[in-house]
């Protein structure tokens, strides 16, 4: 049995979308439990929805999308 | 490659022993980039200062960790390395492998990496350096269809270590692979997803001499020990005397709490079990004669780890005994216990034992809910490093001798 929404999980997406967040971050900015921001970002996963990003030394989750925004600009750093 | 081409690096390829510039200079032979490698090393030697920066896609679809990023600052010079990221391959437990299985390993990355490897790297991991990120995946693909699955990387649990354990030790009191290969397949999502403070890390000695260094790297230690008496073969101590052994010198003047007796007349050997702190040197020297004894179990340590953060720290004592039957289930409700606690309070980057140091062991006790012990010691054997002179050396004051003296009015 979830513990969590679909709103909650909406919500979870929606800030994915904007940047890469650690979820302790994100828990904090949505004012709900990691934990229940943890499981609905490994169902994201899952699902396809969500991704891992690494700045090198801190991993972050964000949307699919998003990390190749961020892989082209480091492309464009080069 | 000509000396005269990377004169830095060809200092490290002098002298008898196996050389790393060597092995790239043969890995640059049939892959041509690698040469790249070596210019930058030998950059890296004249300017005093690593090339390499690292970030961006970390892993493969799905996983957390696994690949750490590699790039490197001189790719328009050498573009040979411009992506040179590391793999982390899950070793088998206590590093047994059939030779197909490293043939198939090595075949998989000619075909999709660089050629290098480090085995194993000091976690414990199979490290396969050097790839570039569209090989990511499809190595990762084949590495499955091997039998192979990526390891542990940052804020994640990593890839939980065994020593070789019963299947080529006598000394072990308890099963370290069966252990080591269970809590694997457990947390197999807190090995690839990281969500936690910082990394974790399991690791299992199957007796003290801690083939695994589990006491100082690892924040939950799993240390094999024995509850009873030491096992003593008279018979096989007499032989070890008859063969020139000095029992005396080699073995009793060793034990650090002093509770060995030697009696050189009957050659045999007495043992004061309550006062053995396990140091397992006299096991050590007499293998044959001395052995754990038959209550089997192990001794779990918190937090140690190496120096990165906040300075090196070694493993506190947290439960000092639980038999080998019941540790599978005990520590993984404790390991759990100990990772709610830690991720609720622990700050980014913060290790179990800075937390402990931060908020104190009443607090983790009471949140683990273990109850306190005097053998929840702190800093077994702090330092291992003793050094002093001879004529340091001070005769031992023996206090029995002067409490009988004076009991006797003398």
């Amino acid at each position: 049995m979830s513990e969590y929404s679909e709103e909650d999980k909406q919500k979870v997406l929606e800030k994915l979308a904007q940047k890469p967040w650690q979820t302790r971050d994100l828990a904090k900015v949505l004012k709900m439990k990691k934990r229940d921001v943890d499981k609905i970002v490994k169902e994201l996963i899952n699902e396809g929805k969500a991704d891992y990003w690494s700045s090198g030394s801190t991993t972050y989750v964000t949307t699919p999308e998003k990390v190749q925004e961020m892989e082209a600009k480091r492309e464009d750093l080069k | 490659m000509s000396d005269e081409e990377f004169p830095l690096l060809s200092e490290l390829k002098k002298g008898p022993w196996p050389s790393f510039v060597k092995e790239i200079e043969k890995t640059a032979e049939h892959k041509p980039e690698i040469k790249d490698l070596l210019k930058q090393l030998e950059r890296s030697y004249e300017d005093k200062i690593t090339y390499w920066k690292h970030g961006g896609i970390v892993s493969v679809r799905g996983y957390g960790g696994g690949v750490i990023g590699r790039y490197s600052f001189l790719a328009k010079e050498c573009p040979g390395i411009a992506e040179f990221h590391t793999m982390r391959v899950n070793q088998p437990a206590g590093y047994f492998y059939t030779t197909e299985a490293l043939r198939k390993i090595c075949d998989i990355w000619e075909e999709y990496g660089s050629g290098l490897t480090n085995m194993h790297g000091s976690t414990g991991d199979i490290i396969l350096l050097g790839t570039i990120t569209k090989n990511l995946q499809p190595c990762f693909n084949a590495l499955a269809k091997a039998g192979f699955d990526l390891g542990g990387s940052g804020s994640a649990l990593r890839t939980p270590n065994a020593c070789v354990g019963p299947a080529r030790c006598e000394f072990a009191c308890y099963d370290t692979l069966e252990l080591c290969y269970d809590l694997t397949m457990t947390y197999q999502d807190e090995l690839h997803r990281p969500m936690w403070p910082y990394k974790f890390k399991f690791k299992m000695s199957g007796c003290p001499n801690d083939c695994v260094a589990a006491r100082a790297r690892s924040d939950f230690g799993i240390i094999g020990t024995w509850k009873d008496e030491i096992k003593i073969d008279q018979e096989q101590v007499k032989k070890y005397a008859e063969e020139g052994v000095d029992i005396q010198k080699q073995v009793v003047e060793h034990c650090p709490t002093k509770c060995i007796e030697y009696d050189p007349e009957k050659k045999e050997i007495k043992i004061d079990n309550e006062n053995c702190v396990r140091c397992m040197h006299c096991i050590n020297v007499l293998p044959k004669a001395l052995r754990p004894g038959d209550e089997k179990g192990a001794c779990i340590l918190l937090g140690g780890k190496a120096p990165i953060l906040e300075g090196p720290v070694m493993g506190w004592v947290i439960v000092p005994f639980i038999p080998a039957d019941e540790l599978a289930d005990f520590v993984k409700d404790l390991a759990e216990k100990v990772w709610d606690w830690w991720d609720e309070n622990g700050k980014y980057r913060e290790r179990v034992a800075e937390l402990v140091e931060r908020l104190g062991m009443m607090n983790f006790l009471e949140a683990v809910e273990l109850e306190p012990d005097p053998r929840m010691v702190k800093h077994p054997r702090e330092n291992p490093f003793f050094f002093w002179r001879e004529e340091d050396l001070k005769p031992r004051t023996d206090p029995w001798k002067i409490w009988r003296e004076a009991e006797k009015g003398l």
